[in-house]
C-alpha cells in the first residue's frame, strides 16, 4: 500500500541527498581554497568556515529522510533476533514512532526558531552578516520532509500489517536483512 | 535518579529503539526532574550544533574514506599490505590490522575503517580457509584504531568538550595508536601459533612483488601527510585539514581515472547516509548531556566520587571499570559525549594530565566499539557478511578486548607512552 507515494518520496530523498552531498563537496573545495590563499598569498575569502557550517547543517537534515528509507539508523538487535516475528513488528513500529516523535519535537521547535528569524530578520553575528533565513529555511525543509516521510512510512507499515501484508512492512521498517546490508557496504 | 536513568536507557535500547531516539527519549523523560520544559531548547541546539564548523570535519572524513574506497585506492592498499604482512602466522589477518591502521590514519572514522577494510577482506575468509570468528574479530578490532590514530573525529570531540588542544592530542595518540596495532598483531601471531588451524593459508610474496606493491601504499600515506601534516604545521584546523584531504582524494581518484559521476553519486549517498545517521545521534546526545547537567546528575556523580575517599589511583581504576561496563551498553559517540565532560574534571582534579586521559579514554572507547551487546564495529562487520550470526563476530573480538585491557594497563604504568611525543613539541 502507498507504494507509489513511498517510491516517489524515496526518489525525492535521493535528490535531496545529492544536493546535500554537493554542498559538502563544494565546502571542501571552498575551505581548501581558503587555506591555500591564506598560506600562499595571505588573503582570506572570509566566511568559508561559516558557509561550510551552514552547508553541513542543511546537508545533514536533507539526508535524514534518505537515511530513514535506507534504514540506516542504528538499532541494537541483541534481543530483537530472539523475538518472534509478531513482536519484532511491534518493536519496529515502536522504534519508528519514537524516532519520528523525537524528530517531530525538534521540527516543532525548529519551526518556531525559523519563524523568529523571519519575524526579526535575524542576521548572523559574523562579518558576513548572513541573513539566517537563507540557511535556516532549507534546514527546516529537511526536518519537515524527514518527519513527513517517517509518518508516511509508519502509516504504510501499519496499513500493510493490518491488511495481512506483513512482509511489505518488514521491507519498509524492519531491521535490515544481511543481504540488504551487504548491498550497501560493498562497492 | 541514577537507577531510573539506567533502566530507561537499557529498556529502550533492548527493545531495538534506534540509538538516537533512545538517547533523546531518555533526555525527554529526565527533563521533568528539572521542572523546566528543556525540550524547548531542541530547535536551538539542533541549529547551533548542527552547523558547528568543528563538526564539519565529520562528513569530510567520511567522504574522504568513501572516495578512497570507491576509487579502488583502499583495495589496492589492502593488496599491497598483504604482500608485506601476509607471510606472518595469521596471514591476511595482519593485513586487516595493518590496513585498518593505515586507513584509520587517513579517515577519522572507526565505522568507515571497519566497513571499508571489511568489504575487501571478508570474501577472503572462505577462499583461504581462515577461522571465521577470529578473522572477523581482526576487522572489528582493526577498525577501532580509527579512534586513536590521528586524525580522529573522537579526539576532536574530546578536545572540544574538555578544552584540550587537539594538535597535542593528535601527537599523544601516535605512539599508543601504533603500539596497539602492534599488540593486535602479536595477539594474532600468538593465537595462530597455539592453534595453527586458525591461521588459514599464508601469502608468500617475493621482495620484488613487495617493492612493486609500494606505489599502492603511497596514496594513503600521502593523504595522511596532507591531513595530519597541515595540522601539525599550524596551517590548518582539523576541519580544514579534512577538507584538504577530500580534495586530495578527489585528485587521486581523477589520477586513477575513477572520478566519474556515478562514482561521486555513490560516494555522496554513502557519506550522507552515515553523516545524517551519526548527526542525529550527536544531536540527541548533546540534548541528553544538557538535561543530565541541568538536573544535577553531573555534579551528583562528581561529589559521589570525591566522597568515596579512595586514592587517585584507586579512583582511576574504578573509573576505568565503570567506563568498560558503560561501553558494553553505550554507543561510542554518545558515551564520549556524555562521559568526557563529566569525568575529565574529576580526573584532572586528581592530578592526571587531561591529554593523557584523553588517550586513555580513546582506548576505552575503542573497547566499547567491540564489546557486546552494543559495539558498533561488531554490527558493521556483521553487516558485510553474507551469512552467519553476530555471535561469531563477538567471539572473535574477545582476544582483542583483552589486548586493549593490556594497552590500558600499559598506559597506566607508563604515561610517557602518550605524553612523551607532545612533550617534545610543546615541552
Amino acid at each position: 500500500m502507498f507504494d507509489k507515494t513511498l517510491q516517489r518520496a524515496h526518489g525525492l530523498s535521493k535528490v535531496l541527498v545529492w544536493i546535500g552531498g554537493t554542498l559538502i563537496l563544494g565546502s571542501a573545495i571552498l575551505v581548501t581554497l581558503e587555506v591555500f590563499l591564506r598560506k600562499l598569498f595571505n588573503v582570506s575569502l572570509g566566511g568559508a568556515d561559516e558557509i561550510s557550517g551552514y552547508a553541513f547543517g542543511v546537508a545533514t537534515t536533507l539526508g535524514f529522510a534518505y537515511a530513514l528509507f535506507e534504514r540506516a539508523h542504528i538499532r541494537v538487535d541483541a534481543l530483537y533476533v530472539f523475538l518472534p516475528k509478531s513482536l519484532r513488528r511491534v518493536a519496529d513500529i515502536v522504534g519508528l514512532t519514537l524516532l519520528i516523535g523525537f524528530a517531530a519535537l525538534i521540527t516543532y521547535n525548529a519551526w518556531s526558531l525559523v519563524g523568529d528569524t523571519l519575524d526579526n530578520g535575524s542576521r548572523a553575528i559574523t562579518p558576513l552578516r548572513t541573513p539566517l533565513a537563507i540557511p535556516q529555511i532549507p534546514w527546516l525543509i529537511g526536518w519537515v520532509f524527514f518527519v513527513a516521510c517517517g509518518l508516511l512510512m509508519l502509516i504504510a507499515a501499519l496499513a500493510n500489517l493490518l491488511t495481512g501484508r506483513a512482509d511489505k512492512s518488514d521491507d519498509l521498517i524492519g531491521m535490515k536483512t544481511l543481504s540488504e546490508q551487504i548491498e550497501d557496504e560493498t562497492v | 535518579m541514577l537507577t531510573k536513568t539506567l533502566v530507561i536507557l537499557l529498556g529502550l535500547i533492548a527493545i531495538a529503539v534506534p540509538i538516537a531516539a533512545s538517547l533523546a527519549w531518555l533526555g525527554l523523560a529526565l527533563q521533568w526532574e528539572a521542572g523546566i520544559p528543556l525540550w524547548r531548547a531542541l530547535g536551538d541546539t539542533a541549529w547551533q550544533n548542527g552547523t558547528d564548523f568543528l563538526l564539519v570535519a565529520i562528513p569530510m572524513f567520511i567522504m574522504l574514506g568513501e572516495i578512497l574506497l570507491r576509487a579502488g585506492i583502499t583495495e589496492r592498499m589492502y593488496e599491497g599490505i598483504v604482500k608485506w604482512l601476509g607471510w606472518l602466522p595469521g596471514g591476511l589477518m595482519h593485513s586487516n590490522i595493518g590496513s585498518s591502521a593505515l586507513f584509520a590514519a587517513t579517515s577519522g572514522s572507526s565505522v568507515a575503517t571497519a566497513a571499508t577494510i571489511g568489504t575487501v577482506a571478508v570474501p577472503q575468509i572462505e577462499k583461504r580457509g581462515y577461522n571465521e570468528p577470529l578473522f572477523l574479530g581482526t576487522i572489528a578490532a582493526g577498525g577501532t584504531l580509527g579512534i586513536l590514530i590521528p586524525p580522529s573525529i573522537n579526539l576532536i570531540l574530546y578536545g572540544l568538550l574538555t578544552d584540550t588542544s587537539v594538535p597535542e592530542l593528535y601527537l599523544a595518540g601516535f605512539i599508543p595508536g601504533f603500539l596497539l596495532a602492534a599488540l593486535f598483531m602479536a595477539t594474532i601471531i600468538a593465537l595462530c601459533v597455539i592453534k595453527p588451524g586458525w591461521g588459514g593459508e599464508p601469502v608468500r610474496a617475493t621482495w620484488n612483488e613487495r617493492l612493486h606493491a609500494l606505489p599502492s601504499l603511497i596514496p594513503p600515506i600521502g593523504i595522511f601527510v596532507v591531513v595530519v601534516g597541515s595540522i601539525y604545521a599550524g596551517w590548518a584546523t582539523p576541519t580544514e585539514a579534512a577538507s584538504l584531504g577530500v580534495v586530495a582524494a578527489l585528485i587521486l581518484a581523477a589520477a586513477n581515472r575513477k572520478l566519474t559521476i556515478p562514482m561521486l553519486r555513490a560516494a555522496i549517498e554513502g557519506t550522507m547516509r552515515t553523516t545524517s545517521m551519526i548527526m542525529l545521534i550527536i544531536l540527541a546526545a548533546i540534548f541528553l548531556n544538557f538535561v543530565l547537567s541541568v538536573i544535577g546528575l553531573t555534579s551528583a556523580l562528581a561529589d559521589f566520587v570525591k566522597n568515596l575517599g579512595l586514592t587517585p589511583f584507586q579512583t582511576m581504576l574504578m573509573l576505568i571499570a565503570i567506563l568498560v561496563i558503560l561501553g558494553c551498553f553505550m554507543e561510542t559517540l554518545s558515551m564520549l559525549l556524555t562521559t568526557a565532560p563529566l569525568i575529565t574534571p574529576i580526573v584532572v582534579a586528581l592530578g592526571y594530565d587531561p591529554v593523557w586521559f584523553g588517550i586513555l579514554l580513546m582506548v576505552l572507547l575503542e573497547t566499547a566499539l567491540i564489546t557486546p551487546p552494543i559495539g558498533i564495529n561488531l554490527y558493521v562487520v556483521q553487516g558485510i557478511r553474507t551469512n552467519g550470526v553476530i555471535s561469531d563476530v563477538m567471539k572473535g573480538a574477545v582476544p582483542f578486548v583483552l589486548t586493549m585491557f593490556a594497552m590500558i594497563a600499559l598506559l597506566l604504568a607508563f604515561p610517557a607512552l602518550a605524553l612523551w611525543l607532545p612533550g617534545l613539541f610543546y615541552g
